[in-house]
């Protein structure tokens, strides 16, 4: 009996990890998802969807935010073996206050070691003087100026509260001229787990932050004119931010901005 | 020996599985319908769907359009879809609000049926209903408008040898879901693409100059400080389609008819969300011109009182739209008063545009008509 089983059990053991070693060479040639999730915050503070609870930066009062939505274009992985880019990418990310954050999943993303993370912010300009409906762009949507304009890339809208005067606040930025790309550093392995994601901060408040805040009294809208839209836009880089530390930072910076 | 009979067994299960998965969900036999083949619309309305388990066939079209207009619907047999929706008037009735069976009338304005494939995908005025073949039932059974039992009525169609064999070939069988389905398929085909504002849009003719005036001033929202002129209409309705856009609850506005005190539930009734009270579905403006009265109590009879509204009779509340306040021709809008500004001749270019919307094919077309109708 005993003699019968010692080689059964080795068979059994150089079966199982040839079947191991296939399963990993399988899973590495499979295409991986990656989630990106991308959280809304108002400064430090997490956005509460219609409550005045924000400080007006650059001026007296308050303000809330009834909607805000933004396009999100061209996302692509870049590494040194190739990149990852998403077909027809164009993402709507809007916050309407039923789920913590809004998500974009990847999908089919070969397994490859990717260095850094581009994407726009707004619609680029072949995509925005076109009608065709591409990814989430849409001419009947709400995100449409008309079709001589283009698209808004950015809209914000809300009120101003001032003792009991509430002013409306309405945001639009878009020309080809304010689309941005965005890049963010990786770190090794990000696809080398089941689940991969990666959570980026949606900052608000930074579209109205500079070298002077703005007063959201001094200027309650933004629309057509290009110089005001520009302000706005030039800040378009800190709208969207890795919440995963620098990978090229030290360890003690590391802990730190680890939320 | 062991191995041999294991591999009997499973060879059996395995044969098993198979042949019922050859046979099962294969109910009894029928010739299938047709694919409605050649169904398009114009590119600028974007793309549409059509639910999977309800797919377009000429048989289900013909079937629901044959519904649509039959007053064996309604309990007394004197009310049909068709009483509320008259092609002629774009599938509207005229009244300030709906009459039914129970010649009480309804809450509501008879919503002109046009291009429902696109647009808002939630329906009635307060986006009660997440299809259209949910949608299609209530009217069916509600006390005030068709007040009929589904049970009878499936069994009164099914007395009905002609009903037989369109729902046999159709769907195969008559139930509420298949009547809902048939209803839903044809009022998808109700497809508005024809008036001149459509033949502008493909560069067949050229508007007037007021009515491009009206064209410009419907798609701008005014910015002074870049002098340009605007009514602000496309904020809600749409450059191609003048509805409300599709995605999520964007196709729902406050559109300030009534004061704080006064504010009705709209979507609210649907979501439970105190910020869309007040709120109710933008309506497509297609053939506006013949769907007088309007808003969705059909407070309005004409569209010069529409114009008036938007200029200079909106009512302030909490959920009003942020843009309709903002939105003023004089840059004054931070001083309290809500206005347009529009000039006499602003408004009334607007209303030339929206005349451009009337689509006389659509509301002349054999295909969309009575089918009981003597010829």
């Amino acid at each position: 009996m005993n003699r019968m089983l010692k080689p059964a059990l080795f068979v059994l053991a150089v079966v199982a990890a040839l079947g191991v070693t296939a399963w990993r060479l399988y899973r590495a040639a499979q295409p991986a998802e990656l989630a990106l999730y991308f959280h809304p915050f108002v400064g430090p503070a997490p956005l509460v969807l219609n409550q005045p609870r924000y400080q007006n930066p650059g001026g007296e009062g308050r303000f809330k935010v009834r909607d805000f939505q933004f396009f999100l274009s061209n996302i692509r992985l870049v590494g040194v073996a190739g990149a990852f880019v998403e077909p027809d990418s164009y993402h709507l990310v809007r916050f309407d206050g039923d789920d913590p954050a809004f998500v974009i999943v990847l999908h089919h993303v070969p397994r490859r070691n990717y260095e850094r993370i581009e994407f726009g912010i707004g619609v680029d300009a072949a995509a925005n003087r076109s009608l065709a409906q591409r990814g989430e762009l849409d001419p009947n949507g709400r995100m449409a100026w008309n079709w001589e304009v283009g698209y808004k890339f950015v809209l914000f809208e809300g009120s101003l509260l001032r003792g009991n005067a509430s002013a409306p606040l309405v945001y639009h930025v878009g020309f080809a001229e304010n689309y941005r790309l965005i890049s963010s550093t990786l770190h090794r392995g990000l696809l080398d787990r089941g689940l991969a994601r990666l959570d980026f901060r949606v900052d608000i408040l930074s579209l109205f932050q500079g070298p002077t805040n703005i007063d959201m009294a001094a200027l309650p809208s933004v629309k057509f004119e290009r110089s005001d839209a520009a302000l706005l836009a030039r800040n378009f880089a800190a709208l969207v931010t890795p919440m995963w530390p620098d990978p090229a930072a030290g360890p003690n910076q590391r802990h730190s901005n680890n939320r | 020996m062991f191995r041999l009979r294991l591999a009997v067994v499973a060879a059996a299960l395995i044969a098993g599985l198979l042949a019922a998965m050859v046979t099962g969900g294969c109910r009894k036999p029928r010739r299938a319908a047709t694919p409605l083949t050649g169904f398009s619309a114009p590119f600028v309305f974007g793309r549409f769907q059509v639910p999977a388990d309800n797919p377009l066939t000429v048989e289900s079209v013909e079937l629901g359009r044959r519904l649509f207009y039959d007053p064996r619907l309604s309990a007394n047999g004197r009310v049909s879809c068709s009483t509320c929706h008259i092609q002629r008037l774009a599938f509207t009735d005229g009244r300030t609000t709906g009459v039914g069976v129970s010649g009480r009338p309804l809450a509501f304005n008879s919503m002109s049926l046009a291009n429902l494939m696109w647009g808002p995908q939630r329906f009635f005025w307060n986006g009660r209903a997440a299809s259209l073949e949910e949608q299609a039932l209530v009217p069916l059974q509600h006390a005030d408008e068709m007040a009929q039992d589904l049970k009878r009525l499936v069994r009164q169609l099914a007395d009905d040898a002609l009903y037989r064999k369109l729902f046999e070939t159709t769907y195969g069988e008559i139930s509420s879901s298949t009547i809902a389905r048939a209803l839903a398929s044809f009022v998808r085909t109700l497809v508005s693409c024809n008036s001149r504002y459509d033949q502008f849009l493909r560069g067949e003719i050229t508007l007037d100059a007021q009515e491009e005036l009206g064209r410009k001033l419907f798609m701008a929202h005014p910015d002074v400080k870049v002098s340009l002129r605007g009514a602000n209409c496309i904020d809600c309705h749409s450059q191609f389609l003048t509805s409300g856009s599709s995605a999520r609850y964007d196709g729902f506005s406050n559109n300030g008819l009534d004061d704080e005190a006064h504010l009705q539930s709209g979507l609210q009734a649907v979501t439970g969300d105190p910020a869309h009270r007040g709120l109710f579905k933008v309506p497509s403006l297609r053939n506006i011109a013949i769907t007088a009265p309007y808003m969705h109590d059909g407070r309005f009879k004409t569209l010069e009182e529409v114009l008036d509204h938007y200029d200079s009779g909106i009512k302030n509340s909490s959920t009003l739209s942020p843009l309709i306040v903002e939105a003023d021709n004089k840059g004054g809008a931070a001083a309290g008063r809500i206005s347009l500004h529009l000039t006499a001749g602003e408004k009334a270019a607007i209303i030339a545009f929206m005349h451009t919307l009337t689509d006389r094919d659509f509301v002349t077309a054999e295909r969309f008509s009575d089918p009981f109708a003597r010829k």
